[in-house]
């Protein structure tokens, strides 16, 4: 049995006299798991205590296994974090700058020296290495965050909504080097965004957060594989032969006015298989939609519902 | 992650041990010193009091030098006991104060400026980690011009004296340590509480001029009003003194016909400790990975 990413035990942290996260309980298993919700739902806070910066005040959260308060040290030394606000030492160069966050993660010198370059130019700051980062404009600010959280090679990369104040095309950069990361390696990623774009391109799982508790877990590999299934058809000359062939295979149908046709297929059938029986018997499919539960509506549903105020699923 | 294959790899390589990864921050910030022309220029013209003491000792040593000048061989000129240790000491540790000036207050402000604490805590690395890296920074920089040249100047001394001079005055080397130490630390925890504190260089710097020259005239004016001495433990480079002075032995010299010694020296220890425990209250206070909105 693998070890589960991300492990909630009934977290409750206060801070200042308030109670920011209200029990959260849950488990998380992918290797890049998303933290969602609206400004001031927790995520940073959770992202905090998950740290070991703050200490719950009831129950416990794990990351890999290793518990956040009482294995901080340990579980620290497996962590690369963005941090959400600016952080960065301003008048070192970009590459001294992350030299010096990997020699204190324990990189001897020449290879935290070697890997920041290596970092530096992975994230496509090559040209300004040499430049002090206070003089960096914020997008490239952003990636000098993500070259320190990387350059010593972590096994959990946690990155705090990684692309505020960057423009699309520096966006879009970003989550490609977020999903080569991931998908170069057996590194673990928590994503925290209000952009639910930035997590559905790069998450397996999301984890939303409202008003400091759980309003949500969903696997959205599953979620997609679920999505794939299910088809919606408008047809011309359909008839009950029609949607009994597909029932034959293992599929099940809803039939509408005007031809149309809702079909949840099973595993095991694949698409050309509905056109091969749509042939066979005249019918023409006018058009065939897969049902795009998009993570937007997740996170609707998720706001909308109710009955989610002791955190739990 | 080679350059060229611009691809991210996991680094497998060996890592230091845990324990003196707080010397990277020393490193980094030595290296940052010694590029400002200021600052060596500082630290030189810290040294140059002890160059003229070694001066001294070597003329106070040398019969045939002190013809040459003309100088009486009886003459009770070029002494070389606890008195002139005294003189010394107190002549470096003000030149420490100097360089614990421009040093201190950027050590710390520069991290929190710009919101570097929590890159710092987010790694296997302490508060306490992180404050003995900065406080190393001032620790060997105040060491270099304190302690160790005095204990060179005493070596230096102790080579050229005859007639088993360091036997007879190898106690000094307590004091020597003992009152640099309590005096670095002193310096460097307030400066590094301060740098927490206060962003500006300028304003850090006053700050700490003030907790030294305010409470001290402050303490005066208690003692006028109460009639009484307790005001002086707020007259910190003077328990100092008091520390020093008794440490090598001269309670009963100068510091006694100025009426100072009236202080108990644990009263003032505890003086120089307590203003140590309030800068690690407030460094406990400020060196947060993050700020808590009370309300």
């Amino acid at each position: 049995m693998t070890t589960p990413t991300i492990e909630l035990n009934g977290l409750e942290v206060q801070l200042g006299g308030r109670t920011i996260l209200h029990g959260l309980t849950g488990v998380l298993k992918s290797r890049a798991i998303g933290l969602l919700g609206p400004n001031g739902a927790g995520k940073s806070t959770l992202i905090n205590t998950l740290l070991g910066f703050h200490t719950p005040s009831k129950g416990s959260a794990r990351v890999l296994g290793l518990d956040s308060h009482s294995n901080g040290k340990a579980l620290r030394s497996l962590v690369g974090y963005m941090p959400e606000n600016d952080a960065f030492i301003s008048k070192m160069s970009g590459v001294r700058f992350v030299r010096y966050m990997a020699e204190i993660s324990g990189l001897p010198s020449e290879q935290a020296m070697e890997r920041a370059h290596e970092a530096f130019v992975y994230v496509g700051l090559g040209e300004a290495r040499y430049r002090p980062v206070g003089t960096y404009s914020l997008g490239m600010k952003q990636l000098a965050k993500l070259a320190q959280a990387i350059a010593h090679g972590p096994k959990v990369l946690i990155l705090d909504e990684p692309t505020n104040g960057m423009d699309p095309p520096a966006r879009k950069r970003l989550i490609e080097l977020i999903r080569e990361i991931r998908e170069a390696s057996d590194i673990c990623l928590l994503l925290s965004s209000h952009l639910l774009r930035d997590v559905e391109e790069t998450c397996d799982e999301v984890l939303i957060l409202r008003n400091g508790q759980i309003a949500s877990i969903c696997n959205l590999v599953e979620e997609r594989r679920a999505n794939r299934k299910f088809l919606e058809l408008e047809t011309i000359g359909a008839e009950a032969t029609f949607t009994t062939a597909l029932e034959s295979l293992g599929c099940e149908c809803a039939v509408f006015t005007s031809g149309r046709i809702k079909v949840v297929m099973p595993d095991s059938v694949e698409i050309r298989e509905v056109f091969k029986v749509a042939a066979d018997r005249g019918v023409q499919i006018r058009r065939m939609n897969h049902r795009r539960d998009s993570l937007e509506d997740i996170f609707l549903n998720a706001m909308e519902q109710s009955g989610v105020a002791d955190g739990r699923l | 992650m080679a350059v060229y294959k611009r691809r991210y790899n996991p680094y497998t390589g060996s890592l230091t041990p845990q324990w003196s990864r707080f010397f990277v921050l020393t490193r980094f910030a030595f290296a940052d010193l010694f590029k400002s022309r200021f600052f060596v220029l500082l630290f030189i013209l810290c040294i140059i009091p002890c160059l003229f003491a070694a001066g001294y000792i070597f003329v106070a040593n040398n019969k045939t030098l002190q013809l040459l000048m003309q100088l009486r061989s009886d003459m009770d000129l070029f002494k070389v006991e606890s008195q002139y240790f005294v003189v010394i000491m107190m002549v470096q540790t003000q030149a420490a104060f100097l360089l614990n000036c421009w040093v201190g207050p950027v050590l710390i402000a520069g991290d929190l400026t710009n919101g570097a604490l929590p890159l710092f805590l987010s790694r296997p690395f302490t508060r306490a980690d992180y404050v003995l890296g900065k406080l190393a920074v001032l620790g060997l920089l105040l060491s270099a011009v304190t302690w160790v040249p005095c204990l060179l100047l005493f070596g230096l001394q102790s080579g050229l004296a005859r007639n088993g001079w360091i036997w007879s005055h190898l106690w000094m080397v307590v004091p020597i340590v003992l009152c640099s130490a309590i005096w670095i630390l002193t310096l460097s925890l307030l400066s590094l509480a301060v740098s927490a504190w206060v962003k500006l260089r300028i304003v850090a710097t006053g700050i700490i001029f003030i907790t030294f020259f305010i409470p001290a005239g402050l303490g005066e004016m208690f003692n006028a009003i109460m009639s009484t001495i307790w005001g002086r433990l707020l007259n910190f480079s003077y328990m100092l003194q008091l520390i020093v002075s008794h440490g090598f032995r001269e309670e009963s010299g100068r510091l006694a016909r100025r009426g100072w010694d009236e202080i108990p020296i644990p009263a003032a220890w505890g003086s120089l400790i307590c203003l140590c425990l309030l800068a690690l209250v407030i460094l406990n206070a400020r060196l947060r990975a993050r700020e808590t909105v009370r309300g």
